[in-house]
């Protein structure tokens, strides 16, 4: 036993110096290349199957796409395409292509490779997940008049459908090479799995600046892989990084202080931060937790009860703005400014909790049929302020009578309960709002969904508020009106609002820092916010 | 005199814990939202955390719950350890070669990982007093085979000595000549074998701590007061973050040197 108080002393002196030597570990930089760090290795570098955050980043900095989306903007700007423009019922997309267009390998770029491009991603083979945003990818036909023509036939009208083609990266006809040769700015040119992805420049890419000279200005960009937030920051201070985005608010602060040129907050972010509790039918709990799960009155009080204001405060250290609904005062288009939602009160909640058949008793809270209420909410094991938010919540619902325990687990256990199991009573997580249109909210919000969180995968709505939910989202995404959209999605968030099968708690900001060497950054609150623009992007070297 | 020196400072340290938590207005979880990692303070004496709880009022609330539990756990391990000890060594021969196998089974298994998986298993609903008594418990029943093998070794030398085989002789029984003779000269060992497994089990718990799955917040323990260490930020803020680590290295040398010294004596 004495061997073994000895040997966890050794094992947390060789800890730290694994530590303090792994500090001191980056990859050598390139002249003229840029260089961060993304948190895990990509999962893939077929641009067609990506679906997860560091393949998305490496599928944008190395595709080439007929339209992008201006990050700061919002607007459709063309790219490999010329110009484009889509019949009046919305059936008809032609995408005319810019001349003398090549790949990275020399090679012509024609409509051939880029109806090739689509049809993969349509394919049900590829199992793209743009592709079900075309609504019946199947029954989608492309065809190319001549060599600088596209012309893609939708079975029916999809809303917002020009700004798909920026997830549709141009591959030569037959050869998709995983990155390897593309009509991006970059090409893939190194990895190595756990320490880095290296990409270098297309000598072939068609942009140029103002002045003629070829883009991107960067000559390579490296991405070390690092799941370490100390690191990560001591090697920014180190000049070894140019740029982090998404800083958690606790390291702002520090990063503040020692490079307060480098830090910046561009205010609440698209995601947002939430509670919910499990609402499923076959959820393995009791019949009176389902009980209290379902009654609007509960979650209405829960809700009145959970002081934000405290948790962007002290969770986000004033990083972050109060929740009240799923789209964020940062989506100006989309939010809704005349939401009502229940207010935070403590008193309301304890009377919404009486009105409901709920009683308190000495410090603990009873139901209808003299079960404590008792409960737990999850959250993932390494996000402090997740963990802090869900503390709070605990002594703001202890004042109700609610006995909360708060249990962290790492994310593959998390999601294994919450997706599959339906082991969960509540959870405390948040949502990555990749974009504004609400469109792409369809997943989450469709009662059918395995995504609808609260109730996965209904056969038929359960309730009447989730059927007009779906209602009201199926009409915003076929309805060409933009004012029709709109009526539809603040109805939604009203519903929302009422129910609260979602208890938004807050929108975090969006936090980044920027080394002052790195030149055109402009940053953006869309992802990938600081490097959006990569072409733009230069070290400038020696620059303070 | 010297040999009192760990148990004075011990005893100080707990009575200064017991009288910390006495004196104190609220509890350990209490968030004072307005002071948020707050300075030294007549109120606040060691500032506080991140979310306004009083950090001297945490810091012996955890040393209280990790001493309790370490010292609970160490008497019901080598309980355990007596029992199998003496067993293993008064049993017929093949009888003690499966009890010795079992021991070893457990000595060789990861006890760590052991007790990630046994604490996970818990009810996601267990209060913070129940994870409390749980993992202290869990570390319990995973830290006897060492003890097991010290005892039975102990038990195997006495035996074969003369006041046994006269023992024998006269007429006791082996049950009686455990209870009246064997247990009073073990007693030497059972002492420092029990003082080993407390330090032991603080730091068990404290890892347990750190890697989240120790004592459920918002009650204190070494292990969930030292994933604070792990934040750079915090650390730039407040110097009071290193006082559980500094205290809890305290105890550890304490309990050590109590250890080393009765050892000493025995």
């Amino acid at each position: 036993m004495r061997n073994l108080l000895r040997c966890s002393f050794v094992s947390v002196a060789v800890m730290a110096l694994c530590t303090v030597s792994a500090l001191c570990q980056a990859a050598p930089r390139l002249p003229g290349e840029l260089a961060w760090a993304i948190r895990y290795d990509p999962k893939t570098f077929d641009p067609a199957k990506v679906d997860e955050q560091a393949s998305e980043l490496v599928r944008y900095l190395t595709a080439g796409v007929l339209v992008r989306l201006n990050r700061q903007t919002q607007e459709l700007e063309p790219q490999l395409a010329e110009s484009y423009s889509i019949s009046q019922q919305g059936t008809l997309i032609v995408f005319k292509l810019r001349q003398g267009l090549r790949f990275s390998d020399g090679a012509t770029l024609t409509s051939a490779d880029v109806a090739w491009s689509i049809r993969r991603v349509l394919a049900p083979a590829t199992q793209a997940l743009v592709a079900e945003e075309f609504i019946s990818p199947s029954d989608v036909t492309v065809d190319t008049p001549d060599k600088l023509t596209v012309r893609v036939h939708l079975p029916k009208r999809v809303i917002g459908v020009g700004k798909l083609f920026d997830w549709i990266a141009i591959e030569p006809a037959n050869r998709p090479s995983e990155g390897r040769v593309t009509s991006g700015p970059f090409t893939v040119a190194e990895y190595k799995r756990g320490q880095y992805v290296r990409l270098k420049r297309n000598p072939n890419y068609w942009r140029r600046d103002g002045t003629g000279a070829q883009l991107p200005y960067a000559t390579g960009v490296r991405m070390d892989v690092l799941n370490n937030r100390e690191q990560e920051i001591a090697l920014f201070l180190r000049g070894e990084f140019d740029l982090i985005d998404g800083l958690p608010a606790d390291y702002f602060g520090l990063l503040k202080q020692k490079a307060p040129q480098s830090t910046r907050d561009l205010g609440a972010s698209l995601n947002t931060e939430q509670l919910w509790f499990n609402q499923s039918s076959v959820a393995a709990l009791p019949d009176f937790e389902k009980a209290w799960f379902t009654n609007r009155g509960f979650r209405v009080a829960v809700s009145e009860a959970i002081r934000r204001a405290d948790l962007a405060r002290i969770a986000y250290d004033g990083h972050a703005t109060p929740a009240y609904g799923f789209i964020s005062p940062a989506n100006t288009i989309w939010h809704n400014n005349n939401l009502k939602y229940p207010h935070e009160s403590a008193t309301d909640a304890a009377r919404m909790l009486e009105a409901s058949g709920f009683r308190r008793s000495g410090s603990l809270l009873w139901d209808g049929s003299g079960h404590p209420v008792k409960f737990s909410i999850l959250t993932n094991a390494g996000n402090a302020a997740r963990q802090k938010m869900a503390a709070m919540i605990q002594q703001d619902l202890a004042s109700l009578g609610m006995q909360v325990t708060v249990v962290t687990l790492d994310f593959p256990t998390l999601i294994e309960r919450l997706m599959h199991k339906q082991d969960y009573e509540a959870c405390l997580l948040g949502t990555i709002n990749a974009e504004p249109d609400p469109s792409s909210m369809m997943n989450m919000w469709q009662s059918s969904s395995p995504n609808h969180q609260w109730n996965p995968s209904e056969k038929t709505p359960a309730t009447e508020w989730e059927a007009e939910i779906d209602k009201q989202m199926q009409a915003q995404a076929s309805n060409p009106i933009q004012n029709a959209r709109k009526a539809a999605m603040d109805r939604v968030q009203q519903i929302v609002a009422d129910q609260q099968p979602f208890i938004y708690l807050v929108y975090p900001n969006v936090l980044q820092a920027v080394s002052p060497q790195l030149r055109g950054v402009q940053p953006a609150i869309l992802s990938p916010g600081l490097v959006w623009n990569i072409e733009s992007l230069r070290r400038q070297e020696g620059a303070r | 005199m010297k040999e009192r020196i760990p148990v004075v400072l011990l005893l100080l340290l707990i009575l200064a814990a017991v009288l910390t938590l006495l004196l104190t207005q609220h509890g350990y979880a209490f968030q004072d939202r307005d002071a948020i990692m707050a300075p030294t303070s007549a109120q606040h004496l060691a500032g506080t955390d991140e979310l306004g709880r009083d950090r001297m009022v945490r810091v012996a609330a955890a040393l209280l719950i990790g001493l309790t539990g370490a010292t609970a756990a160490a008497a019901i391990t080598t309980l355990i350890a007596t029992c199998f000890g003496l067993l293993a060594a008064f049993s017929p021969r093949l009888v003690a070669i499966v009890l010795l196998f079992v021991s070893d089974l457990f000595l060789s298994l990861p006890w760590l990982f052991l007790l990630m998986m046994a604490r996970s298993l818990l009810p996601l609903t267990a209060t913070p007093m129940e994870t409390a008594v749980i993992t202290f418990l869990v570390l319990a029943v995973l830290g006897w085979p060492a003890c097991a093998r010290a005892i039975y070794r102990g038990a195997v030398q006495l035996r074969s000595a003369e006041w046994m085989i006269q023992g024998h002789a006269c007429g006791l029984k082996t049950r009686q000549l455990v209870r009246l003779h064997l247990l009073p000269h073990l007693q030497s060992l059972f002492l420092p074998q029990f003082l080993v497994c407390v330090p032991a089990f603080i730091v068990a718990e404290a890892n347990l701590g750190a890697l989240g799955l120790g004592v459920g917040e918002p009650m204190p323990s070494w292990g969930s007061m030292l994933l604070e260490l792990d934040n750079s930020a915090l650390l730039a803020r407040s110097h009071w973050v290193y006082l559980p680590i500094v205290l809890l290295v305290a105890v550890l040398l304490i309990l050590e040197s109590l250890t080393s010294k009765v050892e000493t004596n025995a």
